[in-house]
């Protein structure tokens, strides 16, 4: 009886092989298939065409720009590298101010990026986007 | 002889165990980080910009080439579908965010249509790619 038992006992261990095997095979296609593709990107809000709710008019600093890829601000065209000196002292008199840019439907989306990025970098953390009609 | 010969053969069964709990954890570790991201096909000229952060776990990548076609997991679609497949994603994947990878001379006419649909196939983390200038 005692011999018997620990006979048995022997063979009582599961077999993990098989086990084993697919667990590797799944660790192999999981390594294989991760692709830590990490996309850098600048934020960018598009405010939705419903009416807003809240009537609270806070500053807003309109940026254009038109097909050729003009700057305008305040009916001053300016250069890319300016807006972040005309950002920052909007911001200075009124912290809660937004910004807009209004872009061209035919301007390159490289300077829609830039102009966005100087706002950014002025400190405004509203920044959206409107489609300019003409 | 014999006998002792039996027993080291008992004993010279490596002993697994840790090997296993370390693949079980690189195994889980995948699973989770898995995100399967679709490519979208094109790799046009990103703008350059200093505030461009990674943006980790976006899943939806949406391309924009010079001319203005809009290219998604390695097909050209039209803009009347770009909707459709960010409902798809969404439903895979709740807690989708997109990239619009445009180039530089791309319309922003086609940018904002793409995110006023990818608004509506109900996702509002919105970003367009940029590289991190200097590099």
């Amino acid at each position: 009886m005692r011999r018997k038992k620990s006979k048995s006992e022997d063979e009582a261990e599961i077999n993990i092989t098989p086990m084993l095997d697919v667990v590797f095979i799944l660790l192999i296609f999981f390594i294989v298939t991760t692709s830590f593709v990490k996309e850098s990107g600048v934020d960018l809000s598009r405010p939705s065409n419903e009416p807003p709710k809240d009537v609270e008019v806070s500053e807003v600093v309109a940026i254009k720009i038109d097909a050729t890829g003009t700057i305008t601000i305040k009916d001053r065209v300016t250069d890319v590298r300016a807006i972040r000196a005309n950002v920052e002292s909007a911001l200075a008199l009124k912290p809660d101010t937004s910004v807009v840019v209004a872009a061209h439907r035919d301007a390159d989306a490289g300077i829609l990026v830039r102009v966005v990025d100087q706002a950014r970098m002025a400190g405004a953390t509203k920044v959206s986007l409107a489609a300019l009609a003409n | 002889m014999a006998r002792r010969h039996a027993e080291a053969e008992e004993e010279t069964e490596i002993n697994i165990t840790p090997m296993l709990d370390i693949v079980f954890i690189m195994l889980i570790f995948f699973i989770v980080t898995t995100s399967f991201v679709k490519e979208t096909g094109i790799d046009p000229t990103r703008p350059e910009a200093e505030t461009a952060s990674l943006r980790a776990r976006s899943n939806i990548l949406i391309g924009v080439t010079e001319q203005g076609d809009i290219w998604y997991n390695k097909d050209q679609i039209e803009i009347t579908a770009v909707r459709q497949r960010v409902e798809e994603a969404t439903a895979e994947n709740p807690e989708s965010s997109a990239v619009i990878i445009a180039d530089e001379g791309a319309p922003t006419g086609v940018l904002i249509d793409i995110m006023d649909q990818i608004r509506l196939g109900g996702v509002i983390d919105i970003a367009v790619a940029a590289t991190p200038e200097g590099t």
